[in-house]
């Protein structure tokens, strides 16, 4: 047994799949019932779950209730009961991060899909042969590097010479929507009130092409035949999108809004390199990954920050739960 | 009713106007970083931090190189980039399609608990598994191992999701049983049917794996220890300091860095979103 | 083994749990089924150092660069003992040191450290303490600049990193623009109400503004004026010092370069700030000796010939930055023994020292360099100024304050109320006292 696991391992390493298969196939039952089907079909992914998922999980579940000196090795933790979830539910700044995030989740995530269906509805029907080209522009964003996002936004938005601030200036010489834009450069980056808004604009900048695909993804596996019968029907593009379009695109919705409600929730890298990886001014921009991160590796303190991440975790998990009562009535029922 | 498709037909020219003119606006302003990370990487680092920043391209790019390839294997990084996210692509595809496809179409044992628990694993930011992730991998000996980054990553609770969506939302449960029926084993409706169905998921999943693999730094920061095992982006980060940056050939890198996905993306995205209308639907 | 982490007594249960992976998983998979994985590994965690295995060296740019040009004169005293230089992002690298000091395994055997990491570091037991016999740094100690010394050293007394570069502050200003308004240098340098003073005239004629950040002038006033032994925000028995009359003046003239609109707000590194030096709209920078040579170099090199150092107001002498070299704990004595002759070339020595200080910047913190010619030669920058010699002798009188964990919390803390006191018009008397409610709730943590 021991021998085959090996040689299973080895042919997956190669990436032999031929081989692979064929292993499989020698040692189990040739016609697998449908009974245990399932098992064999989850048992590679359960088994690198528990050794490399779960055991992360339990770790920082026994080091939310330790005081721990990381330098000094793993025998140095000590237990201090439920000190470290006291402390954290009693702390300002938690608090505080937790409702930057959730600001900046909901001003980030919302936009993204109101405005992600829609273009994923327009590329998918409306562009013909320019659709590659435009949901390639779209993505782009999620490809480009982080270190050059940082770069470029940070030139983007400084306050005397930045691009976008040039142009609030040429608007505002225009008369009347003049009017409705600040007079002064706005400080970006300086001033709290400025931060979130930028960091969500660039979130929704970097996420909205990743939706669209997903989106694009989903559409496409809606039979062309149903818009052909609404269309006999004299049912307009309105009446086609909300009742064939929407509950089509339901499991998917579903799929997207829970990585985004994860995602906005967990928002970490965007933050963290435009505020230089502290959170901005008045900590404005410190979402509760960011503030996780330096409870551990900055204040040295990775009791507290296993503390947090299990509450952020509960409350993680309890938005997700919402979401999926939110999409269940029909998503399993198809 | 007459009235309303007369009325609806001239706001049918204007609204696709309206659209193509907002899409193209917005596909400029998505497009305009991307446009300044290739012309940063042909400039020196005093030019990038002058403000307003180089609009057109400029000369520096071989100078560039040159302080990048002397600084850093970075060809080597390269291919190692590569081959860790081709291996990652290859197996998270295997591992999840099947994970995905059994949560959706079979009942067994633990499967909500289980479900919950891989919804769960997607919930803990991934910087807190550092420590116990470094435990792990010295205790596999996968330290400095490209397995390392490829392996774990398989199991991935995102994938399972997507796959499992997708197969509630398209696989009509009538035509595995069909299959079952006319005598296919269970690993060959799998193979044969299950799996060609889910080219459009499966597709848009290898290229999220592809691209996440390719940006992922905290993985190789945990395992890898000699510069010639590092990934591209640990690579350029290492280029990185709070005072003395080359900021011109970490430019140079990650724009050379992007062009792999960039064609990964065109080859894909002909092959899943403009095929699939006719190789998924029917 | 999920229930036995949760039950809490046993204070090695994480050992435990390594031990229970090695044993079983270790065996199974590893040994058998992963030399598949096309690429060889690199170097693999050698306890033992077999003849001919590399000496690793963890560092960030640009020590990592130092220690490469370093390897001739290692190879002349080792041969046989390559180096492998592994280098990562300043951040990167000291998570990477964290994470290894923690679980005691695949160390290198010499780490570099900055300054603000050795403090917390030394807070922990996981690097040597190179003042034991077997090193016998501690007839050496004053061969290194005293403060960088004592930056090095742990609560207990320890000696866990030595020092090998320092960044002795001044003032850099502008020589011109100072010129063309006609203010005085010693109304500039005197003291900081007067710095500010000349700051207004500096902006009235010239339209140039004397800081970047008024945060820059909020740091060096909390740092001059302490008492032997006293930390910057915490004393040695933890209690806050944050309301005491060093913050409430330097919160005063923070504020008071604020209103009075003499600072760009500009943080450091940042594009607006390397700007504001090439367009000559910032008149002075606070910094370490190093901050020269970054600006001839890339930062404003159309500058050159325009800037001067000076000594800072008052007399304040503080340190900017500065590196360090450090041996973890936890390596085999073989490997403790050719380490510790690396971090002896790389400290101690004389010519390596002088040549880093040459290619880098890297100025020394080794004192018998400092009779060196090179610290009195014309600096072509500084318009031909020897300003060598005046972080020389900054060097020697700066102290260095008693570090305390929770100083990384305290200086966040501490500027999130400085932004309220200048953005937002809060008093200077409550923020301090909002800051120290904060502190004292983590101060024993």
């Amino acid at each position: 047994m021991r021998q085959t696991a090996a040689a299973l391992l080895q042919a997956l390493a190669r990436r032999d799949l031929a081989a692979a298969s064929r292993i499989l196939t020698d040692v189990l039952p040739v016609r697998l019932s449908p009974a245990t089907v399932p098992y064999v079909l989850i048992s590679p992914f359960v088994l690198l779950f528990l050794v490399f998922s779960l055991f992360p999980l339990v770790f920082s579940l026994y080091l939310a209730f330790h005081v721990w000196e990381p330098t000094d090795g793993l025998a140095a933790m000590t237990y201090v009961g439920i000190d470290n979830f006291r402390f954290a539910l009693g702390d300002d700044w938690f608090w505080k991060s937790l409702g930057n995030t959730v600001w900046m989740a909901l001003a980030s995530g919302v936009p993204q899909h109101l405005v992600a269906i829609p273009l994923a509805c327009f590329l998918n029907s409306g562009l013909g042969r320019g659709r590659d080209l435009a949901v390639g522009v779209f993505f782009l964003p999620y490809i480009t590097s982080t270190v050059a996002i940082a770069i470029l936004f940070s030139s983007l938005f400084s306050t005397d010479y930045g691009l976008i601030n040039l142009a609030l200036a040429h608007l505002h010489g225009i008369p009347l929507l003049g009017t409705l834009l600040p007079a002064q450069p706005v400080d970006w980056m300086g001033r709290p009130e400025n931060i979130k808004p930028a960091i969500s604009l660039i979130v929704f900048w970097r996420y909205l092409g990743f939706n669209v695909v997903l989106y694009l993804a989903a559409l496409q596996t809606i039979p062309g035949d149903l818009y052909e019968a609404a269309r006999m029907d004299g049912a307009g593009w309105f009446r086609q999108f909300w009742f064939i379009t929407l509950p089509s695109l339901r499991p998917m919705l579903f799929f997207a809004v829970t990585l985004s409600v994860i995602g906005g929730l967990q928002l970490f890298e965007e933050p963290f390199i435009l505020t230089g990886g502290k959170g901005g001014s008045d900590q404005a921009g410190m979402s509760t990954a960011i503030y996780l991160y330096r409870t551990a590796f900055d204040f040295n303190d990775f009791g507290a920050a296993s503390a947090m991440s299990w509450l952020l975790f509960f409350l993680v998990a309890g938005l997700t739960y919402a979401t999926n009562r939110a999409f269940r009535p029909r998503a399993g029922s198809q | 009713m007459a009235t309303r498709s007369s009325t609806s037909s001239s706001a049918d020219r204007l609204a696709p106007l309206m659209a193509h003119l907002l899409v193209g606006v917005g596909g400029l302003l998505m497009l305009a970083p991307f446009w300044f990370m290739f012309v940063f990487a042909t400039h020196s680092r005093t030019d990038i931090f002058s403000l307003p920043p180089p609009l057109w391209f400029g000369d520096a790019s071989l100078g560039n190189l040159q302080i990048l390839t002397s600084r850093l294997p970075f060809w080597r990084n390269l291919g190692l980039s590569l081959y860790v996210a081709a291996a990652s692509t290859g197996f998270t595809l295997l591992f999840c399609s099947m994970g995905g496809y059994a949560f959706a179409m079979f009942e067994f044992r633990f499967k909500r608990a289980l479900f919950a628990l891989v919804m769960g694993t997607l919930l803990v930011p991934s910087f807190m598994n550092m420590i116990p992730t470094f435990m792990i991998m010295n205790a596999l000996g996968w330290i400095d191992q490209p397995r390392a980054l490829f392996i774990p990553g398989a199991a991935n609770a995102f994938g399972v999701f997507l796959v499992r969506q997708f197969v509630i939302a398209s696989i009509p449960r009538d035509l595995v049983e069909a299959a079952r029926m006319d005598g296919c084993s269970e690993l060959g409706i799998y193979w044969r049917i299950v799996l060609p169905l889910l080219r459009p998921a499966l597709g848009t999943l290898g290229l999220i794996t592809f691209i996440a693999s390719w940006n992922n730094f905290i993985g190789p920061l945990i395992v890898m220890r000699s510069p010639e095992m590092y990934t591209l982006p640990l690579a350029l980060r290492a280029l990185q300091s709070p005072v003395d940056t080359e900021w011109g050939a970490l430019m140079t890198g990650s724009a050379i860095a992007t062009l792999p996905l960039l064609v990964l993306f065109m080859l894909s995205s002909r092959q899943l979103i403009a095929g699939l209308t006719s190789g998924a639907v029917k | 083994m999920s229930a036995s982490p949760l039950r809490p007594a046993r204070r090695a249960a994480g050992r435990l749990l390594a031990g229970l992976l090695t044993g079983q998983l270790a065996g199974q998979l590893a040994g058998q089924a992963s030399r598949a994985a096309g690429l060889a590994g690199g170097a693999g965690g050698a306890d033992d150092p077999p003849s001919g295995s590399p000496l690793i060296v963890a560092a960030f740019p640009a020590v990592d660069a130092i220690v490469r040009e370093a390897s001739g004169r290692w190879a002349a005293r080792q041969a046989g003992v390559p180096l492998q230089i592994v280098s990562r992002q300043f951040n990167d690298h000291h998570t990477a040191m964290t994470t290894a000091l923690s679980t005691a395994s695949n160390l290198p055997d010499v780490m570099a450290l900055e300054v603000g990491y050795v403090g917390r570091f030394a807070l922990g037991h996981g690097l040597e303490n190179l003042a034991a016999p077997a090193y016998g740094l501690d007839s050496e100690r004053q061969r290194c600049v005293p403060y960088a010394m004592a930056q090095g050293t742990s609560p207990t007394g320890a000696q866990v990193a030595v020092p090998t570069d320092i960044g002795p502050g001044t003032l850099l200003y502008r020589h011109d623009l100072l010129e063309r308004s006609g203010v005085d240098l010693a109304a500039l340098t005197s003291t900081w109400e007067g710095f500010v003073g000349a700051g207004a005239q500096l902006k009235a004629r010239t339209g140039a503004l004397l800081l970047a950040h008024a945060r820059d002038l909020k740091d060096i006033l909390i740092r001059t004026g302490l008492a032997a032994g006293e930390g910057l925000y915490f004393n040695a028995q933890s209690e806050v010092l944050v309301q005491s009359p060093r913050f409430q003046r330097a919160f005063e003239l923070a504020r008071s370069v604020r209103r009075q609109g003499l600072d760009a707000r500009v943080t450091a590194w940042s594009n607006d700030w390397s700007e504001g030096f090439r367009r000559g709209t910032i008149a002075t920078q606070m910094s370490g000796a190093w901050l020269a040579g970054h600006l001839a170099n890339w930062l404003a090199p159309q500058t050159a010939g325009r800037w001067r150092a000076a000594q800072l107001p008052e007399g304040a002498y503080a340190a900017y930055g500065g590196t360090f070299f450090a041996i973890p704990r936890a390596l085999p004595a073989a490997r403790k023994a050719r380490a510790w002759a690396l971090v002896r070339l790389l400290t101690f020595d004389r010519a390596q020292q002088l040549a880093a200080f040459r290619a880098h910047d890297a100025f020394p913190a080794l004192r018998e360099t400092y009779d060196d010619a090179f610290f009195a030669e014309p600096m072509p920058f500084l318009g031909g100024q020897p300003a060598r010699l005046l972080w020389r002798e900054a060097a020697l009188r700066i102290q260095a304050p008693t570090v305390h964990k929770q100083d990384a919390f305290a200086d966040e803390v501490i500027n999130t109320e400085l932004d309220k006191v200048m953005d937002q018009g809060k008093a200077i008397a409550p923020a301090l006292a909002d800051a120290a409610r904060l502190l004292a709730r983590r101060a024993h943590r």
